[in-house]
């Protein structure tokens, strides 16, 4: 440790007095300056006879000798003072020494502080007896006693409702597309789901069943196994919290209550318990912390075996927890942030190489940006080798990437497009939908004929190409029109008989775009439904010029509105609920020929008078299905709005879950069915909350007594304090602050993953301030951490029957009436 | 490098030295400043004498005026939100009470100056477009208010700049930022409240410049004054518009890092003197804004005594207060077997029943009570009339008759002679919900079926209940439900009428009715008074208790402005001026005036915020490699004078990525305002590091430097004047969009002359093409423009 170290940490965060101050600094105080000439001031920082503070602070540490109020002197300058004195005195450790009382520094006599205070042992020497493997591993006793309960937590009675439970019918019915392999389309990334289909698959179950949201699981669907196994996630995150814990530096007795709270929150125990894609998701996000905390105590030992390994470890738990949900970006932001502040640390070290400088961030670029981007694409790249039969997804997909499904029939559509035909057309834009229309009407604008963008398969996709009104129809049995570009088409909408149309009326979401509506019938029509075909290319011909005839599924077209000069564009601007938020089709005012959101391609064709084609295609690589595929997730999630209309009473605003306003019903609420019901432990949620508000305050007052020179604890100890509360923190702030900003519909499950860090910063506190403090004696530390864990323990046995299922009418369970007394 | 790097190691060693060696070594400290004394050229000293100075602030200002006032008297139609602001100029004249989502000092102001002119608040300015001249309204007396407090915030923007140490000329540059903006002009000509927002708001600035610019001379009466003033402007601006409240904002996080600075052991304060800093910042600016904004609402609410638009608004017993008000003149108490009708408070319906009823069955298959339908109907009606009926023993006469907050009762539907009953059936449309129906009142087979508690709103126990004013729940006394509405219609066998029903949440909003009128009535009184209508005083309510409910409006009703607007536009688009307002067209002579700023001046402020967090971001990270690319004094004002600009320009911009409501590019305009600041500081440190220096008067306490004078040498006045006549061009060609005037320049090459013949002939007209040329981004949406792909 050396003092260029604990002055700079010791001043102001800022690290430099210049920048905060004002610019003419010229009224020190007067024995500063004496300071500074003393011999002793050469060091920078000594005891100076202490002033009478006057910020008159009780302060709980007082009588603490460990953590000493030494006032010391201002570090007078930067650190290059320092480096000089460094050299005359390279181990200055006596300076400070304060009678052996600074555990953390007599842990470690290397050179260099120890970011999280823990003791590297050497190995062990090999056990020769079962007493000495016990010995050498009672550290690991706890955990797995732990794990053990959690085993028993997590398993007990997990097959207790045959029904189909909430989002069961989702996920499990996802997990069958794995085994039948038929292409579906989620808002969510593959990977929870294919574990999922995994857990189905090793239990023997073969996909035959639907999920039906309630229904009863019939014989052949092996449900309990297969929610053990999304429960063994939930048993992993116990162990995992202890470990977390310790890595984090905590006491022994912090480390027993971060795992009874992960143990015994009720909502992490009732959501691990079924087929949903939450366990793995909190799982994931537990491991992420864990192995960052690994590598943050690694952080001396740079370029090691162990350094690479949790660096690693880290990247590929970014890229799993992104890969089941993407609310795990807030974990990898977290990981991000960390990581930004570690690199501006090194930054600063001017005695570092600089080959160590890049090699450091060439290992942060591969190991957390590239390996788990690697990892998300890997989960695809599965995904799509995985389903590679046609299913209810398709339309999601391009046109290309569906006629090599297995099961599809795009190949045999006649190939070249003719007057007459019937077709379907899907925009080119990444995820786009199909050009559809229904009987609805806009309730705004024009009143006429809904024209939306729509994603899945139905007759109300299809549109004849028919040519202008006073031209003959196309003759049965005369010559057939080949489409070519240029020509001047209606579309008219097979199922309605109207006519695609345009009009000078703003569009109901792009407002400065012209409205697109369906209008007329056969016969009634006018020159504003006439639409010129553009070819813009052909993926297998290639350029315009090479273009004679249309092709389905290859050429590309753009549709620019012959009176009006607008282009036919759908940019995944989703409609209101009227719309049943499909996507806005609106007309384009502006020529942007390369807004591949105007471009089309004829997708299903069918024309009795064409023979039938059969054409091999070009694979659609995997990169434009990789991301076209995340474009229509983003697009679905962002259409996942509240409706206005509806009172959805599972979904509850972000601000009813840091005290657990309400819970979520999970299941149907007949007096026969088994109940399950989604509310956490409130002692836990509440605890955790309310010390996140402490934090805040705590900050605030540690660092006003900084500004004012009171030095309550060590440098490192300081450092310590601050990294653990910054973990917690931010890791909280993340995952809940952008759910307020969200527009999407939010559940009271979203907060799971959030409360873990508010879990970490109540042990953290309560370790800082009672068990860890030396101000307490042995047998109140016993007192505070036996209530604690007491507590938590009594109100999950109170609330168990929610997670564990409650049988009977549930007005008999009248203890467990939550404050909205009508849910539950 | 290595050279620089020693020449500061030198510095540094001094700069310790000077402390303990006293006054002679601050020579040697300033040694490289000193070096420029000598060199400052000619013109730079010419420019900075007092007489320069004020004959450029002279010259800015005459022509603020001019940009600001040409034509304001064109068009002489309603224009864009003027359709708001001109109405409450004209209820402040009439005296009448309006709802607005801002504060009122903006309006007030309006009010004044159309009391000032003679208007006498006849117009109601209905809809964009509609004529003043035709009218007879002083429409030009009402935009000079805003066209003289926006004309003014220009020589206010140059004394910011002066009073923070620049040099005139990058003074200049600020100013000519603002001056030519055809935003800031387009805002300042119209009935508009940013106008005096940002004239506050620069005032704000200016004002706690002065102040931190007092900090050695502490608690003199010009640092308290220069303190008042800080915390009067900023409570002007905060009442001038609800975003206002940003200023106050970014004047606190100012304070605060003052007073962690205070705060700082170094400094060698004491606590005593830190807390008497903390007081007087607490009285100055919090304390006294607070005064300030409560007696501008108390100025608002005074002069708004008469009843108005705004009524319905508000709370009964508010709207009580106001003269001739509907519920101050119609309110009476009601008695037992009184006969009266009942509203919907939300939608306004009428409680309502008819002999038809429920259908069986519903097309869901759900299976109904098959009683008397009860809907709400929005028309009068004989089947709207219920009687009260008592559930208690009643005196003959007297006041014991006057039902009650909490009294149980029964409400007989006269025409049918059924009362109102609720039970354990779903409604007609939710399921979730009880049907309501009525039931034989001779039949008292189901009797406890049709008791209604009658809970008043905000009563206290015992209240009497009154039509009007007495808004009220009916919960159902068995099963708790309460009669609730909302705006659904029922299908054809109800005739479209809307769905009432029990709601098992009694604290929905939709569950609030009151008594519409009081019909028939057993009491010879109140039968007498329901037929004279009598002048009443207006009630009286605690100032506090009125301005609380007015604030929790406004606030209310701010957050819930969402409707999509074809101008609205992202925060992000803003800076870089990537989309305008269509304010007010004119098909005849194809007129338009379009809110879009000078692209030149918006790009180099945007341009400059870059660079300035470029060359902090360059520096940290220089100084984190241990080199010091900035002299400290020079990087001193970098930080803190610039970065309180960037505070300002920050806290009035990032929070409206927060709000959901609609956001226009006009919210910008203090944020542009602010970032023209730190563009003219930006350009003063890439000419020349050099900078004026001490610009803060000196104190008793605190040794004087010696002085050093920034040198842009001749460089700057030529920039600058190349940048004031790009300025000026891009603002004339722009400017038919911004004055609504078909252009006096076909371009802005075109001759003196021609200039000359078109400001005297206003009939020509910009054609299409025109117009596109002025188009100069693309995602600016002009009228008017021609179209650009012809036919095939």
């Amino acid at each position: 440790m050396k003092p260029a170290d604990v002055a700079l940490n010791f001043g102001t965060p800022s690290g430099s007095p210049r920048t905060s101050s004002d610019f003419e600094e010229l009224n020190y105080p007067h024995h500063h300056t004496a300071t500074s000439n003393s011999p002793t001031g050469s060091l920078g920082w000594t005891a100076v006879p202490r002033r009478e503070e006057e910020l008159p602070l009780p302060h709980y540490m007082s009588e603490d000798t460990a953590r000493r109020r030494v006032p010391r002197a201002p570090a007078v300058d930067g650190g290059e003072t320092f480096v000089a004195q460094d050299e005359k005195h390279p181990m200055d450790y006596d300076v400070y020494d304060d009678g052996g009382k600074d555990v953390y520094a007599k842990m470690k006599a290397a050179r260099g502080p120890v970011g999280s205070g823990r003791l590297r042992r050497p190995p062990a020497p090999p056990p020769t007896t079962v007493g000495e493997l016990i010995q050498q591993n009672l550290e690991h006793i706890p955990p797995i006693i732990y794990t053990l309960l959690a085993c028993w937590t997590r398993f007990h009675k997990i097959g207790k409702s045959g029904n189909v439970i909430w989002d069961e019918a989702h996920f499990g019915k996802f997990g069958s597309h794995y085994l039948k392999r038929e292409f579906y389309f989620d808002v969510h990334p593959p990977l929870g789901k294919m574990l999922v289909g995994l857990a189905g698959l090793l239990s023997g179950y073969d996909g035959s069943f639907d999920f039906k949201s309630g229904e009863a699981y019939p014989e052949h669907v092996p449900y309990t196994a297969m929610r053990v196994i999304m429960a063994t996630f939930g048993v992993a995150m116990v162990p995992l919290g202890w470990y977390t814990a310790v890595e984090l530096g905590m006491s022994w007795r912090a480390c027993h209550l971060v795992a009874l709270m992960v143990l015994f929150d009720v909502a992490w125990l009732c959501i691990s318990r079924f087929i949903l894609l939450d366990s793995m998701l909190l799982f994931f996000t537990f491991t992420t912390v864990f192995c960052l905390s690994k590598f943050h105590n690694q952080q001396y030992h740079s370029f090691s075996f162990d350094w690479w390994m949790w660096l690693a470890m880290t990247g590929i738990s970014i890229g799993c927890v992104t890969s089941v949900k993407w609310v795990g970006l807030f974990v990898t932001a977290l990981v991000g942030l960390y990581t930004i502040e570690d690199l501006w640390d090194k930054f600063g070290d001017l005695k570092m190489p600089v080959r160590d400088q890049i090699r450091h961030w060439g290992a942060r670029i591969g190991c957390l940006i590239v390996l788990p981007i690697l990892v998300y694409m890997a989960s695809f790249k599965l995904h799509f080798l995985i389903l590679n039969h046609s299913g209810p997804g398709d339309a999601q997909m391009s046109s290309l990437f569906q006629a090599n499904l297995v099961g599809n029939d795009f190949a045999s559509n006649p190939l070249d497009v003719a007057f007459g035909s019937k077709v379907t057309l899907k925009n080119m834009g990444w995820g786009g939908g199909l050009l559809h229309s229904h009987v609805q009407t806009y309730p705004v604008g024009s009143n006429q004929q809904q024209v939306t963008c729509y994603h899945y398969k139905d007759e109300n996709n299809d549109w004849y190409i028919t040519p202008r009104w006073g031209e003959p129809e196309p003759d049965a049995e005369g010559p057939i029109r080949f489409l070519q570009d240029g020509d001047v088409i209606r579309l008219r909408h097979a199922a309605t008989t109207r006519n695609l149309h345009s009009h000078p009326i703003p569009a109901p979401v792009t407002k400065l775009n012209h409205e697109v509506s369906c209008y007329g019938n056969l016969t009634i029509g006018d020159e504003h439904d006439y639409w010129v075909v553009e070819v813009v290319d052909d993926i297998k011909r290639g350029k315009k010029n090479n273009v004679d005839k249309i092709h389905s599924l290859t050429t590309r077209l753009r549709f620019r509105h012959q009176v009006l000069g607008c282009y036919l564009r759908a940019a995944n601007a989703i409609l209101p609920q009227w719309g049943f938020k499909q996507v806005e089709v609106s007309c384009e005012k502006e020529n942007n020929p390369g807004d591949v959101h105007t471009y089309w391609n004829v997708e299903s064709h069918w024309n009795d008078r064409l023979p039938r084609g059969n054409t091999k295609f070009y694979r659609s690589p995997f990169l434009r299905d990789f991301w076209h595929l995340n474009v229509a997730m983003m697009t679905s999630n962002n259409a996942l709005i509240p409706d206005p209309d509806k009172e959805d009473i599972l979904a509850s605003k972000p601000l009813d879950w840091p005290f657990l306003r309400l819970g979520l019903r999970m299941c149907g609420w007949g007096d026969n069915q088994t109940k399950y019901y989604l509310l956490g432990t409130p002692v836990i949620w509440w605890a955790g909350t309310t010390s996140l508000v402490v934090s805040l305050l705590v900050l605030a007052v540690y660092l006003i007594r900084m500004q004012r020179r009171y030095a309550d604890m060590e440098p490192r100890e300081w450092d310590h304090f601050i990294y653990v509360g910054k973990i917690a923190f931010f890791g909280w702030f993340l995952h809940y602050f952008p759910f307020m900003i969200m527009g999407r519909v939010t559940y009271v499950h979203h907060y799971l993953p959030t409360l873990y860090f508010s879990v970490l910063m109540f042990a953290h506190l309560v370790d800082h301030f009672v068990l860890t403090s030396k101000r307490f004696s042995e047998k109140t530390k016993w007192i505070v951490f036996g209530a604690l864990s007491f507590t938590i323990f009594a109100c999950f046995w109170w609330f168990r029957g929610l997670a564990f299922g409650m049988d009977g009418p549930i007005n008999e369970h009248w203890g467990l009436r939550w404050r909205r007394l009508e849910y539950l | 490098m290595s050279g620089v790097q020693d020449v500061r190691q030198r510095n540094k060693g001094k700069g310790i030295n000077r402390d303990a060696s006293g006054p002679s070594s601050a020579v040697d400290y300033d040694d490289h400043n000193v070096a420029y004394l000598p060199s400052r050229s000619y013109i730079e000293s010419f420019l900075n004498t007092e007489e320069a100075s004020a004959a450029v602030v002279a010259i800015l200002t005459i022509i603020a005026f001019f940009t600001r006032f040409y034509k304001i008297n064109h068009p002489d139609q309603v224009v864009f939100d003027e359709v708001h602001f001109g109405k409450f100029a004209s209820y402040y004249i009439r005296r009448e009470y309006y709802f607005d989502v801002h504060p009122p000092l903006a309006k007030l102001l309006f009010g004044l100056a159309g009391w000032f002119v003679g208007y006498d608040g006849h117009f109601d300015f209905e809809n964009i477009g509609d004529s003043y001249t035709e009218n007879h309204v002083p429409y030009v007396g009402l935009r000079a208010l805003p066209a003289i407090l926006g004309s003014l915030t220009v020589p206010i923007v140059y004394a910011i700049m002066k009073e923070c140490g620049y040099s005139t000329i990058i003074a200049a540059f600020s100013a000519i930022i603002i001056l030519f903006d055809n935003a800031h002009v387009a805002q300042s000509r119209l009935i508009l409240l940013d106008a005096t927002l940002i004239f506050f708001l620069s005032l704000t600035m200016y004002s706690y410049v002065r102040f931190k610019k007092l900090r050695y001379q502490e608690f003199s009466p010009q640092w308290w004054g220069w303190l008042l003033a800080t915390g009067t402007f900023m409570a002007c601006t905060w009442a001038s518009k609800v975003n206002g409240i940003l200023t106050v904002v970014a004047v606190g996080v100012a304070v605060l890092i003052d007073l962690w600075d205070i705060l700082d052991y170094k400094k060698g304060h004491s606590m005593q003197y830190f807390w008497k800093h903390f007081i007087a910042r607490a009285a100055g600016l919090i304390a006294l804004p607070l005064v300030i904004y409560l007696s501008v609402f108390w100025v608002h609410l005074a002069i708004l005594s008469n009843t108005g638009p705004g009524d319905a608004f508000m709370s009964p017993s508010f709207q009580e207060t106001l003269r001739g008000n509907e519920l101050l003149m119609k309110s009476h108490e009601i008695r037992y077997y009184d006969t009266v009708t009942i509203k919907h408070k939300d939608t306004q319906v009428y409680l309502h029943s008819h002999p038809e009823r429920y259908p069986l069955k519903y097309d869901d298959g759900r299976i109904s009570s098959q009683g008397q339908q009860v809907t709400g109907y929005g028309h009068e009606d004989s089947n709207n009339q219920w009687q009260i009926i008592p559930t208690k023993a009643l005196p003959e006469t007297g006041r014991g008759r006057i039902v009650r907050h909490e009294d149980v009762i029964q409400l007989l539907h006269v025409n049918t002679g059924t009362v109102l009953m609720t039970h354990d059936v779903a409604s007609p449309l939710m399921a979730t919900n009880e049907e309501f129906t009525t039931w034989p009142k001779d039949d008292h087979s189901r009797y406890n079926d049709t008791l209604f508690h009658l809970r008043l709103s905000d009563a206290a126990p015992g209240e009497a209940w009154k039509s009007k004013s007495g808004h009220f729940r009916l919960i159902h006394v068995p099963t708790k439900v309460a009669m609730w509405s909302h705006p659904t219609q029922l299908p054809d066998w109800a005739f479209k009428q809307q769905e009432i029903n029990g709601n098992k949440n009694a604290n929905e909003k939709g569950a609030v009715w009151y008594v519409n009128e009081i019909v028939d009535s057993q009491d010879p009184d109140l039968k007498a008074k329901l037929e004279e209508v009598e002048m009443k005083e207006p009630k009286r309510l605690n100032f506090f208790k009125k301005f609380g409910e007015l604030q929790l409006l406004m606030l209310q009703h701010n957050a819930g402005l969402t409707a999509s607007h074809p101008y609205a536009s992202g925060p992000i688009n803003w800076p870089f001026l990537l989309s305008g307002i269509s304010f007010w067209t004119q098909n005849e002579g194809q007129k338009q005036i379009y809110l879009i700023g000078n692209i030149i001046g918006w790009w180099a402020s945007v341009g400059g915020i870059c660079i300035y967090i470029g060359i902090l971001g360059a520096d940290l990270l220089a100084r984190r490699r241990g080199l010091e690319p900035i002299p400290d004094d020079v990087r001193n004002r970098l930080w803190n004078s610039t970065g309180f600009f960037i505070i300002v320009w920050a806290v009035h911009y990032f929070p409206f990525y927060l709000m959901s409501r609609q956001l226009f590019i006009h919210h910008y305009l203090p944020s542009h305002v602010a970032s023209a600041l730190v563009a003219g500081s930006v350009l003063s440190f890439v000419l020349s590091e050099t900078i004026n220096t001490p610009v803060s008067a000196w104190g008793p306490s605190v040794k004087p430097r010696p002085t050093t004078y920034a040198d842009h040498g001749v460089k700057a006045p030529v920039m600058v004047a190349v940048f004031a006549i790009a300025m000026f061009s891009l603002y004339l060609f722009i400017s038919p969009l911004t004055y609504g005037t078909p252009g006096y320049v076909h371009s802005f090459q075109s001759s003196l002359r021609t200039m000359l013949t078109h400001l005297l002939t206003v009939s020509c007209r910009l054609t299409g093409e025109q117009v596109n040329a002025r188009r100069l981004l693309s995602s600016w949406t002009l009228h008017f423009a021609a179209k650009e792909s012809g036919n095939i």
